[in-house]
């Protein structure tokens, strides 16, 4: 039996996967998102959270860059 | 004073989608403007071109009136406020000139508000002086109706020793140029002080410089500064009235002076005191005074008195040299006052070789170092020494009661902006001192606190330009960069879960292995180069691991005094110890003029004022470098994706404000790091360092609490002072919005999504 699953590829480095692996376990996105977990670069993520996956990512950086207060929690 | 109105000028002005102001309809552009160097915006900011022929005129006018915000290279920007104003006029400019200046400098009419400002803050400031003559305070003024005014008030009556008799009026007896004249011809007679005897010589260069100029610049702007300088000398010659008032009084006089609107300019007229014996010290003819440093000076004694202020120079540029000149000029008892033991022994060394000043002289009063003060003339000791409230041993006592009853000549305040107001409060009630010399690289300004020494000190008598300086080679050229170690994933993992203590995560972020691997490689890369390296890390955990792994000697606050001096005698002299760890107990005050190699490993949220003082460690200028090249390196190392890059924009503005620029460089551009034998390569490596931090007991975290932050011991002073303050949080508390804003610009936000 073969099953077959649509989904995005992501390549990012290795720290930002980190960072959608936490998206994942924490659910950010109300659900598990992150299909297979391919090597150290590579993710194979349900197509749906591209948007929602960007903005977070956005924000992140955002935060971390910038805005000093909500990273100080 | 605020600058309301000129708030209120903004408003009026419309604003273009990218926030730019439009000043058309209120000022007018002259015909000529190319060859006039300023535009002023209604804010009261102040732009520069500093390529204009007439630059240095109008730099030397702008750092009396107002204050820096920004020096890059091509065009600076200053900013008018109350507290510079203030300045302005106590160094001698009146409002009507300062005005008049300003008009003829500027490109364009003087926008709508900025005269009103000008004169509402400068009418009512510097007409009254608190004079010290012959151990009596006289309140003296030029302007009888402010006398008369303040005579009137019932607060001041009772401060008056004798109201009945009210105010003695009396002809000046000598005219002000005469009495700067008469200052100079005695010094430049005693050659030993060659900084005075400098004095006509650059004057006359100043002369020159005139001439030179004259044909490029518009009449007006050179003839009217001729004038000023003129204006000044005549005023001598009016009539100056006095009262005399009660000692005990004079902080209720202070306070009610301020709420009349005419805060009192304290002087202290040296020459005339004959009560109070000279210290008999001057300068070592080996002491040559740079051009700023004189400039400085200069400010100080303008009119052959001393006047309370506050000097800012970069770290390394001869601060000390400026305290012990200003020591030996005023040649009554001094006390210097610095924030640790070692800077204690550093000011007794500077004293030594600058001045004529013997070891019986110069009195140490510090935990470690307690010398008999009863013939000396300079005494050096630490804030913390003076403002102790327990308990203390008989001899220190003694030395206490000494320096209560002694009436200071001068007061040197070293490092000054690490007091917090409280403090200060304290030493002043302690110590009676003529006059206060606060001395200090980072005077950063937007909080309340700074604002409190200018009333506690004075105003700010003169600011150096860094890039200048650096430019004449009189600090280090330092080349900036900032290093960008991306986390491991393991690490970063870690550091997202957030389950572990605000401790950790800052452990997480310092000992990012790929950034133990850059420092490593950097420290390997520039030992080679016979280079001296120091490093910074924050956090005592990582720092002992840092130095450990690498076996490397460190400092950090639990280090006893005497290893200290062994540790940094070794690193001055054994060619064989070229790099220390510290923590941040060397932040300020640490004088360690042989390193020019600095690695920053972790530091303490965004305060641009540890970046500075950080940089000045290596900023003093190196002996036999060439000036165009960069001789000296500054390195931050950030752990990529956390909240250090963050940090790392706030506590840069500082510097970039300085018109330093970072360069960024990430490990993959170093060359050869690969080939280099590195700790940390293989991922079992790194995983076991994670383990380790985690694993890291309460016990560890707490001793690193206590390290860091509080605790006591006057070793420790200089971490604690400033952290006491708070001075660090609220400073980039308050650039917050700003830089928020800044970096939101409309057009980036176009461009990113």
């Amino acid at each position: 039996m073969v099953n077959v699953m649509k989904g995005i590829l992501i390549k990012c480095d290795p720290v930002m996967k980190q960072f959608l692996l936490h998206l994942d376990e924490t659910m950010k996105l109300g659900s598990k998102f992150v299909l297979v977990d391919l090597d150290e670069c590579h993710l194979f993520v349900q197509p749906e959270v591209y948007n929602s996956l960007k903005n977070l990512i956005d924000e992140q950086y955002e935060k971390v860059y910038y805005n000093q207060k909500s990273s100080l929690e | 004073m605020t600058l309301h109105n000129n708030e209120d000028g903004d408003q009026k002005t419309s604003k273009d989608q990218y926030g730019a102001f439009d000043y058309r309809p209120h000022i007018k552009l002259k015909d000529d403007h190319t060859s006039r160097p300023l535009w002023i915006a209604a804010n009261g900011h102040i732009f520069l071109e500093s390529f204009s022929p007439v630059y240095k005129h109008a730099k030397d006018f702008l750092i009396t009136i107002a204050e820096p915000v920004c020096r890059p290279e091509h065009i600076h920007e200053y900013k008018l406020t109350a507290y510079s104003l203030y300045a302005a006029v106590s160094v001698g400019l009146q409002t009507h000139d300062i005005i008049e200046y300003l008009t003829r400098l500027c490109k364009t009419s003087l926008p709508p508000g900025i005269c009103e400002f000008i004169q509402n803050c400068t009418l009512s400031y510097g007409k009254v002086k608190l004079v010290l003559k012959k151990n009596r305070y006289y309140v003296e003024s030029d302007f009888p109706d402010v006398i008369q005014k303040l005579v009137k008030e019932p607060r001041i009556q009772e401060c008056m020793i004798s109201p009945s008799e009210g105010v003695v009026s009396t002809e000046k007896q000598k005219s002000r140029d005469i009495m700067f004249t008469s200052h100079q011809a005695q010094m430049a007679g005693s050659t030993e002080d060659p900084a005075n005897a400098q004095k006509p010589e650059s004057e006359q260069a100043n002369g020159e410089t005139k001439d030179k100029d004259k044909d490029a610049v518009p009449e007006d702007i050179t003839s009217f500064y001729d004038k000023v300088e003129e204006e000044e000398e005549e005023e001598g010659n009016m009539k100056t009235l006095s009262f005399e008032v009660n000692q005990d009084k004079i902080e209720t006089l202070q306070k009610t002076c301020i709420v009349l609107d005419f805060p009192l300019l304290a002087e202290y007229d040296f020459k005339n005191d004959t009560i109070n014996e000279d210290i008999k010290i001057d300068l070592k003819p080996s002491a040559v005074l740079r051009p700023y440093q004189e400039k400085s000076l200069r400010k100080m004694f303008g009119n052959g008195r001393a006047r309370s202020g506050i000097i800012v120079l970069p770290c390394g540029a001869g601060k000390s040299l400026v305290g012990v000149t200003a020591c030996c000029t005023v040649n009554k008892k001094a006390l210097v006052l610095c924030n640790s033991g070692v800077s204690v022994e550093q000011w007794k060394q500077q004293f030594k070789m600058w001045s004529t000043a013997t070891d019986d002289m110069i009195c140490r009063f510090t935990s470690d170092a307690k010398d008999k003060p009863f013939n000396a003339g300079i005494l050096v000791t630490t804030y913390a020494m003076i403002s102790h409230n327990q308990k203390r041993a008989y001899e220190a006592e003694q030395t206490m009661n000494w320096l209560k009853e002694q009436e200071w000549g001068i007061m040197v305040l070293d490092e000054v902006h690490t007091i917090p107001a409280k403090m200060f409060r304290r030493v002043l009630t302690i110590v009676q001192a003529h006059c206060k010399l606060g001395l200090t690289a980072t005077l950063v300004r937007e909080d309340d606190k700074i604002a409190d020494l200018n009333f506690l000190i004075g105003p700010k008598l003169y600011e150096a330009n860094w890039l200048e300086l650096q430019k004449e080679g009189f600090i280090a050229k330092v080349q900036c960069a900032e290093v960008w170690c991306p986390m491991t994933p393991e690490f970063y993992r870690e550091y997202l879960m957030g389950k572990v203590s605000d401790q950790k995560i800052k452990l997480l972020c310092a000992m990012n292995p790929n950034k133990f691997r850059t420092c490593e490689f950097l420290i390997k890369y520039h030992e080679n180069r016979s280079d001296k390296i120091i490093v910074f890390i924050d956090e005592v955990f990582a720092l002992i691991h840092y130095a450990k792994t690498m076996q490397k000697p460190y400092i950090c606050g639990k280090t006893g005094q005497k290893e200290r001096m062994t540790i940094i005698q070794n690193f001055k002299l054994n060619p064989k110890v070229n790099t220390i760890f510290f923590s941040r107990v060397a932040d300020t005050s640490f004088d360690i003029p042989e390193a020019n190699v600095l690695i920053e490993i972790s530091s303490q949220g965004g305060s641009r004022r540890q970046e500075a003082q950080r940089l000045g460690r290596i900023l003093r200028a190196k002996k036999g470098a060439i000036a165009e090249n960069f001789n000296a390196f500054f390195y931050a190392l950030l752990s990529q994706d956390s909240r250090e890059m963050g940090y790392s924009r706030k506590r840069q503005s500082f510097l970039i404000n300085q018109g330093y620029a970072y360069q960024v460089i990430t490990p993959a551009q170093m060359v050869g790091m690969d080939e280099e034998q590195l700790h940390y390569s293989t991922k079992e490596e790194k995983v076991h360092l994670l383990e380790q931090i985690l694993a890291a007991s309460e016990a560890d975290m707490y001793e690193e609490g206590v390290l860091g932050e509080r605790g006591a011991g006057s070793q420790r002073k200089a971490g604690n002072i400033s952290s006491l303050s708070g001075a660090d949080d609220s400073i980039y508390g308050e650039k917050r919005k700003g830089s928020k804003k800044d970096h939101q610009h409309y057009l980036f936000k176009k461009f990113r999504s």
